[in-house]
């Protein structure tokens, strides 16, 4: 019986949806995601969603300003223990971003699904954090 | 995976630990699916409801009036009106929802001569509860974003009850409404050392045609929170308006990046 009922929570763990905090996601197409080169001119690693702006230039060479949010909070980027932190990313990094498009055609602001800093994959995890970081999360 | 598989099976094998089933305190986590007041239906793949709200003319034309970025009325944030995109309290019972998912759905109770104490991890919000109090005369109180609340054991059930809600608050995140003379029924109750339950009744003619009764929301004990910082998941209205201006009004078509 426990048995089951640990394939039960295990089963309702794996399918927790992504949900964004604020309700972002309804601002997306979930469908579909975009691929952005670009350089990093600000990050900011706050709630309610970090995000990151950064700048990318079109065919023609002009320059488009660029948001992205994430949608682990700080909190559960840092949770996953890979080194994600407020210096993570500075201006003039460079940048590779697939991500879901505002619904809104023409709006320079998507959801980060996958990003590639300076040529590292930075990973943005599902949504739910890990355990606890030991050592910074730990009361001393 | 392997030390939760370990874990259910060690937690399979040992005895039931002893509790006092009038002791509430500790840090508890939500474990039940529901993220709103009631089952209602989701449009969210692991959280179908069935239960229908049972509006009156006047609160349907609230929850009209009302515009979530969740469930199946959703809109997008820039042209909704949650008073969580402003930062506004959530208030009682919202609070109680504990409507996001892991690490940050928690809430701590602390009992103390004369009151209990919830702190809520998501906008790190608090509210308390007099024991063995009367509550006042409704027309006395001056509404409030948690409302005024006293509590008592009933047998081992831990009743809240609460009057003087500032009506612009939601219950949940999907916009249900209530009115300022809601009166709200918590029934807590510590069904074993790990788990806490709780359901709620509202009462509230001008919005509700019956008294609308919550699911039955389940929490477990975290008993290694204690040992970790807190989070300190303010929602900060400077951070929230840049968040605003230049990603989500973007997004949903009313503003720039620049």
């Amino acid at each position: 019986m426990a048995y089951r009922s640990f394939a039960l929570v295990l089963l309702l763990l794996l399918s927790l949806p992504v949900l964004a905090h604020h309700g972002s996601n309804i601002s997306y197409q979930l469908d579909k995601t975009i691929t952005l080169e670009g350089v990093a001119t600000e990050w900011d690693y706050r709630n309610p969603h970090p995000q990151i702006y950064f700048d990318v230039k079109d065919s023609k060479g002009a320059v488009e300003h660029w948001a992205t949010e994430l949608l682990p909070t700080p909190l559960m980027l840092r949770n996953m223990n890979v080194g994600w932190s407020r210096t993570t990313i500075k201006p003039g990094d460079r940048i590779v971003l697939v991500c879901n498009p505002a619904r809104v055609v023409g709006a320079k602001a998507c959801l980060a699904k996958e990003l590639t800093l300076n040529g590292k994959s930075w990973p943005l995890g599902a949504g739910p954090g890990g355990p606890a970081p030991a050592g910074r999360g730990a009361r001393q | 995976m392997l030390t939760l598989i370990l874990a259910a099976l060690l937690a399979a094998q040992a005895p039931p630990q002893k509790f006092d089933p009038h002791d509430l305190s500790g840090h508890w986590n939500r474990t039940s699916r529901f993220q709103t007041f009631s089952n209602v239906f989701s449009g969210q793949g692991n959280a179908q409801g069935t239960a229908e709200a049972p509006l009156t003319a006047a609160g349907k034309a609230k929850f009209e009036a009302n515009r979530p970025g969740y469930g199946p009325r959703a809109v997008p944030p820039a042209i909704g009106n949650d008073p969580m995109g402003t930062c506004d309290p959530l208030g009682i019972p919202r609070l109680l929802n504990t409507e996001v998912i892991t690490p940050h759905q928690t809430m701590e109770i602390v009992q103390i001569p004369g009151r209990m104490l919830q702190f809520f991890e998501w906008h790190h919000d608090w509210r308390e509860v007099f024991i063995d109090r009367q509550l006042p005369a409704a027309d006395t109180v001056e509404p409030t974003w948690n409302g005024t609340s006293v509590g008592k054991l009933e047998g081992d059930v831990f009743v809240v009850d609460s009057i003087g809600f500032d009506d612009r608050t939601w219950l949940d995140k999907f916009g249900h409404p209530h009115s300022e003379n809601m009166k709200l029924q918590e029934r807590y109750r510590r069904v074993d050392a790990d788990t806490l339950e709780l359901t709620m009744t509202l009462t509230d003619p001008e919005i509700y045609s019956r008294p609308w009764v919550s699911d039955t929301k389940l929490f477990r004990l975290d008993r290694a929170k204690s040992s970790r910082w807190d989070e300190q998941i303010y929602c900060v209205p400077t951070e929230e308006y840049k968040f605003n201006q230049r990603v989500r009004d973007e997004a949903g078509g009313r503003g720039n990046t620049k």
